[in-house]
């Protein structure tokens, strides 16, 4: 069963192809259970995701984000850690992007990316060390560099040595300094806010692709995440490259945040809480673990989300996009549930997707 | 010490319920969500019939239903644990908020429910329970044949099995358990302390209760005390950001990751040897399938 994991194996897409279809219906139920019209809240939901070029530029804005948060968490997979810490490596990223990006020079923009880059992997590589050197699980080390990283920044650094002068006084000034004009993502159309982290992102995931598919390091990650103990035996050193894979997985999570900071915000905000860090969970197990899986579900997450917004028209709170979320990585989950459906279609067995070490803890 | 009092039974009791699902081998991340449930459920039911101890049994039933989502999910389709753990909270996280406006049209609060009532230390019954209960706890789990039973499900499910224990109906009780324990803290908060339900309850502190259950090495009273240090350091912190203020040091922060950094030291160094119990998060294949 373990070894289709990472192939690009069919099972995997048609089962999480299936959880989102499912996800929608129960959502779909769930809206007509209330009393609401299920037909215009979905209506209002396409409308917000993808009508016109307002909409357009928030799903890409958001799906940027959600595919980068996804390919941190599926690259961390690959080396078989389940990298739950997303959220506290876009923190420091999208902080150190913030920091950066008040220096104005010619090369703020790409300084920023970098500096976010770093500051997303080097809190993404504790974890990796930790597991590693210590035996220490990284689901619990990166729950706890999570909730390090929010309190950390939001209430101390954010709140304090870095707030702006005159700050804090009210939400809508509160966090650091504004960053300069040089550092923000170029945007492209007017009436949308589509930038340039759309495209990155989208070639940071056939960058991805290419490096874990089509390179020898990405085979011996692979290798690594399917077996340390025989990748070990085969020359590979198993550690490093679990600690080089956690690296990447904290840069991608780190660009992430810079992508918010300096697409949108423009500066770091007081209150900050986006929650793409643990969306970018649900990116990666929706989208089997590959990255094109993981883009083309980020895509798809990130236009519910752009639409959840315009859900409100019905009078549906927008908090309905994570629920559909939820649904769907429940669904993923437990392939099972789709088994005796399989056995009708296919005819064979399903092979459930599962990140490779989780069932060895600690 | 009243603060630690006020603030420790939610920790207490969803610790102990990440105890006693791991001791039994099943990985609960999911306390975030089943106290999520717990909360909400503990406000609407007190709310509705006007009795806090009515929703405070609601508390604890919502969140031993959504445990048995993750039970059914992890034990009978065998689901990844830690997956169906985190799906678990993300629905509670949409569904809460979308339930919260459907039923009282509010995004940020509930109406006020009616919360338990003090005795005159300012404390509810829950903050004595969450004194005893640990040890009744610890009792029974070291204590009693079914204690046992649960033990050895957690490290050796097999030679379990091979006596006789049903492995999956076990590890299922225990989640249930779990849920309730866990629902019960988050109804701590809704109807023991504010009395209302905040839309961003439990804030963490199911991450938190994980954290506890860690430093406290997977026992019952580890876990009790270190929800109770976390508490307490939650308390002190409180007091002093007052002072902190005053002295222009924004350093809440600083206390508040606190008691995470201790956890994760102590995992770093290895102190006492934590080790968790030998098949948690491994699924159980009966055989013969």
């Amino acid at each position: 069963m373990r070894d289709k994991l990472f192939a690009p194996a069919r099972d995997p897409l048609w089962s999480a192809v299936a959880a989102v279809a499912c996800s929608l219906l129960v959502s779909f139920l769930a809206i007509a259970a209330t009393g609401r019209d299920p037909v215009a809240g979905f209506g209002n939901l396409l409308a917000g995701a993808l009508g016109g070029p307002g909409p357009l530029g928030e799903t890409a804005i958001k799906s940027a984000v959600l595919i980068l948060t996804g390919l941190s968490v599926a690259v961390a997979f690959t080396v078989g850690l389940f990298n739950i810490g997303a959220e506290g490596q876009l923190i420091w990223g999208g902080l150190a992007a913030a920091v950066a990006g008040r220096f104005d020079n010619p090369l703020a923009l790409p300084l920023s990316l970098l500096s976010a880059a770093l500051a997303g992997a080097a809190w993404g590589v504790l974890p990796g060390l930790l597991k590693v050197r210590r035996g220490v699980h990284e689901v619990i080390s990166t729950i706890l560099l999570n909730w390090i990283a929010i309190h950390l920044v939001h209430g101390w650094l954010v709140a304090g040595p870095l707030a702006a002068a005159g700050g804090g006084a009210s939400i809508s000034v509160a966090g650091t300094e504004p960053i300069v004009h040089a550092a923000w993502l170029p945007r492209f159309f007017p009436g949308s806010r589509f930038d340039l982290g759309f495209p990155l992102a989208l070639l940071i995931a056939a960058g991805v692709w290419f490096l874990l598919t089509r390179t020898r390091r990405g085979f011996e990650w692979r290798a690594v995440g399917a077996g340390p103990e025989a990748a070990q035996a085969s020359g590979i050193p198993a550690a490093r490259r679990v600690c080089e894979a956690m690296a990447l997985s904290g840069a991608l999570a780190g660009l992430a945040g810079a992508l918010l900071i300096l697409g949108t915000e423009h500066k770091y905000p007081g209150v900050f809480r986006t929650g793409y860090g643990f969306d970018g969970i649900a990116v990666a197990l929706v989208g089997g673990g590959s990255a094109a899986g993981t883009a083309v579900a980020g895509l798809f997450f990130g236009a519910v989300r752009a639409g959840s917004t315009r859900l409100q028209l019905s009078g549906i709170h927008p908090s309905f996009a994570e629920l559909i979320q939820g649904i769907a990585v429940l669904l993923v989950a437990a392939p099972r549930i789709f088994l005796p459906l399989w056995k009708k279609l296919r005819g064979g067995e399903a092979s459930g997707f599962r990140p490779q070490a989780s069932g060895e803890r600690r | 010490m009243n603060a630690i009092l006020d603030f420790a039974p939610p920790l207490v009791f969803a610790a102990l319920g990440g105890v006693l699902s791991e001791r039994a081998g099943v990985v609960n991340i999911g306390l975030e969500g089943m106290m999520r449930f717990g909360a909400f459920a503990a406000a609407a039911g007190a709310i509705w019939t006007g009795s806090p101890w009515f929703g405070l049994l609601c508390g604890a039933l919502a969140g031993a239903a959504a445990a048995a989502v993750h039970a059914l999910l992890s034990l009978r389709f065998r689901a990844d644990q830690v997956v169906s753990g985190i799906a678990l909270n993300l629905v509670a996280l949409g569904l809460v908020t979308y339930l919260l406006q459907s039923l009282f049209g509010s995004s940020g609060v509930s109406p006020e429910a009616p919360s338990l009532p003090r005795d005159r230390y300012g404390h509810t019954a829950l903050a004595y329970a969450a004194l005893v209960v640990p040890v009744l706890f610890h009792l029974w789990l070291s204590h009693t044949a079914a204690g046992l039973r649960v033990r050895a499900v957690g490290e050796h499910p097999r030679a379990a099995a091979t006596l006789g224990v049903r492995v999956l109906s076990l590890r299922a009780w225990c989640v249930l358990g779990s849920g309730l324990l866990a629902g019960l803290g988050g109804a701590t908060l809704s109807v023991g302390i504010l009395g209302q339900f905040d839309s961003r309850m439990p804030a963490g502190q199911g991450f938190m209760a994980l954290a506890a259950m860690v430093f406290g090495k997977w026992t019952p009273l580890g876990a009790a005390g270190a929800a109770f240090f976390f508490a307490a350091a939650d308390a002190l912190q409180r007091q002093l950001s007052f002072s902190l203020h005053a002295a222009d040091l924004r350093l809440e922060g600083v206390f508040l990751a606190l008691p995470y950094a201790l956890t994760l030291l102590v995992l770093a160094l290895g102190i006492g040897r934590t080790r968790a119990p030998a098949a948690d998060g491994v699924p159980y294949e009966p055989e013969g399938r």
